[in-house]
């Protein structure tokens, strides 16, 4: 299974959402791979620790092979590289999990049909032996986002199940502009079908992220008056209200996020440890990213609407 | 000089074992040429034969620039309708002439490449056997994995294969000797986790009959992997008995019959197989896992027998 994530803002959480969904997937036993697809600032050594790819890799990465510089882009097998204890080795029962970075020093490139083969052609390749791949893509409507839509139009990947995942912080700048991705013009669902997607198809394979959202009810917020718990509250109303008026509402919602102290000062991914031995990250938030997990392979929660 | 091949071997992006018509369509890849197929022991079809022309840097241990000239020979197999193969080889001659020649003269010679300058043979062995090669070298690797590729990309595939596996690479040079009376030999090593290397050393008159060798080791090599791979994620995995073999189960219906070594291998070469069957032994760690398999469901049939008798 394709799985593609992506915001209209930068800075949203995509990358670090999409990330820690990936790991708990691998927890859960499934052999899952990241493509770093943000060509113009490749995180994702980061956020998994490896040391040598902090900032994208020189040893002939996405870029590079969609360039046709190299036959085969470069793998990282993160229970192998990471420099993290927690992550360095396979715990038992979990599946691969393998980072594809992007190069360093890489920027967005237009599409060519070259170019576009050798992202399906990837894309196949990798659906051979992984369960789950995730790509990153860079935000907004950028040249990564019109080749996987062109390259997933190509005949060959039509049985490959593939889904795509908008991740938006819960703000009304920010919902406005994810309905917009979405939906508006040159958006994802306008883009698709130039390229030769069936709208409703890539429709119903669609579903929202909302990142560090602040929940009203949490007993977090004990300590704040009710005046301003009261009006967190109808804020929280009124953007719900906003969002389904703009199709980003509760029907098309996969998951929340919480906000978190942790993911607030670091990129990292949270383990386990970090909730129950050490306590610096929350509960909800591990229990969030382990649903989601489940969530994005759960045809159920894919229905048709 | 040599003769250097590449086998690329994945699992058919197919639900079932893909039947006969379909199997030709899928590995119908030049228009006009026909597949090949046999069906003892084993459903076997290849593809005929592509051709890939190449102006490239040879592989070379020592560092050497030497450039060659000619066309690499590429193919596509599906075996058992479940095991796709993609496979490139070429022989490696001196060049007569001290600089390219016009195309007509390297295609009359397919599946030749023509080292230009001073070349040793064992150079350019080491070099494609040895470690990774400077970027603009001869990558049949590429060429290989392109070609199953082609195969894995036909519409003709469901693309729900029973279970979700990585492909092996065999890299393999054969070193052809004069000697009278010697027989095939091999070492084998696993290079990478994914990547093997196969270094022979033949009789000259037998070296035609390599490539199906070699294609029929990188199949069981890949079997073996495979089902390895499967067992230690199936049986290490959370939840009870009977959960972890119901892990196997695509495994064993679509990997344990495929065992059959040698099967359509030249007499000629057998003694490389045989070689490679005291070590590392391929057969016996088979058999090893296979039993290994049986156990564990008689086990769990036991422990249904016994908790439906409790
Ligand atoms: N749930 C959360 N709680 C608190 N902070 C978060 C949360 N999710 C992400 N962040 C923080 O938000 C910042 C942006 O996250 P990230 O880099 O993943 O965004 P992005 O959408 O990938 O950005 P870009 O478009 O630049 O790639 C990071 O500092 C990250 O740690
Ligand atoms: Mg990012």
């Amino acid at each position: 299974m394709l799985i593609f994530a992506t915001s209209d803002k930068g800075g949203t959480g995509r990358s670090v959402t999409s990330s820690n969904i990936l790991y708990r997937s691998a927890l859960q036993g499934s052999d899952v791979c990241y493509l770093d697809f943000d060509f113009g600032s490749p995180t994702s050594g980061a956020i998994f620790n490896i040391p040598t790819t902090l900032h994208g890799t020189t040893q002939g990465g996405l870029h590079s092979y969609l360039h046709g510089m190299v036959a085969d882009p470069q793998r990282l097998e993160i229970w192998q590289e990471s420099d993290r204890s927690s992550l360095r080795s396979r715990p038992p029962g979990a599946g691969r999990l393998v980072l594809l970075p992007g190069d360093s020093g890489g920027g967005e490139f237009p599409i060519t049909k070259e170019n576009t083969e050798r992202c399906a052609r990837l894309f196949l390749h990798l659906e051979e032996e992984f369960d789950l791949c995730l790509v990153d893509l860079s935000a907004g409507r950028s040249y990564a986002t019109e080749m996987v839509l062109a390259a997933t139009a190509n005949e060959a990947l039509r049985n490959i199940r593939t889904r795509w995942l908008v991740f938006h912080r819960w703000t009304r700048q920010h919902v406005l502009a994810a309905s917009g991705l979405v939906y508006g013009e040159r958006g994802i669902l306008h883009t698709g079908e130039n390229h030769g997607h069936d709208r409703e198809e890539l429709a119903n394979s669609l579903r929202f992220v909302r990142t560090a959202v602040v929940n009203p009810d949490s007993p977090e917020l004990e300590g704040l008056r009710p005046a301003q718990i009261a009006w967190l509250r109808d804020v929280d109303r009124d953007l719900s209200e906003l969002a389904s008026s703009r199709k980003v509402g509760r029907t098309l919602l996969l998951g929340s996020i919480p906000l978190d102290p942790v993911l607030q000062w670091r990129e990292q991914l949270i383990s386990d440890n970090d909730v129950w031995s050490r306590r610096i990250a929350n509960r909800e938030t591990l229990e969030q990213f382990d649903s989601l997990a489940k969530k994005i392979v759960d045809d159920a929660a894919w229905e048709t609407l | 000089m040599l003769t250097f091949g590449e086998v690329h071997t994945g699992l058919l992006q197919n639900s079932t074992s893909l039947p006969w018509d379909a199997t030709a369509e899928v590995l119908n890849l030049l228009v006009g040429e026909q597949v090949r197929r046999s069906e003892r022991p084993m459903a076997y079809a290849v593809s005929p034969n592509l051709l890939t022309s190449v102006d490239c840097r040879l592989p070379a241990a020592s560092g050497k620039v030497i450039r060659g000239v000619g066309t690499v020979v590429s193919r596509a197999s599906i075996t058992g309708g479940h095991v796709a193969q993609g496979s490139g080889h070429a022989v490696v001659v001196k060049s007569t002439a001290n600089r390219r020649l016009s195309w007509s003269h390297y295609l009359t010679r397919p599946g030749t490449i023509e080292a230009i300058g001073k070349a040793v043979g064992g150079d350019i062995a080491r070099g494609f056997a040895g470690a990774s090669q400077p970027m603009g070298t001869l990558d049949l690797g590429a060429i290989s994995g392109r070609t199953l590729d082609a195969v894995q990309r036909s519409t003709r595939l469901d693309r729900h294969p029973p279970f979700r596996t990585q492909r092996t690479h065999m890299r393999w040079v054969v070193t052809p000797t004069d000697e009278p009376g010697v027989e095939a030999t091999g070492t084998f090593r696993v290079a990478t986790p994914t990547l093997r290397v196969l270094e022979l050393v033949v009789p000259r008159e037998h070296v035609g009959a390599i490539v199906d060798l070699c294609e029929d080791l990188a199949l069981h090599d890949w079997l073996l992997t495979t089902l390895l791979a499967l067992m230690e994620s199936s049986l290490t995995g959370p939840g009870t008995r009977a959960q972890r073999i119901a892990r196997l189960r695509p495994a064993i219906d679509t990997l344990l019959h495929l065992w059959m070594p040698a099967a359509r291998v030249d007499e000629a070469v057998q003694p490389v197989w045989q070689s490679l069957e005291r070590r590392p032994g391929f057969t016996r760690q088979w058999e090893a896992s296979v039993s290994r398999i049986r156990d564990q469901m008689t086990l769990g049939t036991l422990a249904l027998l016994e908790s439906a008798t409790a």
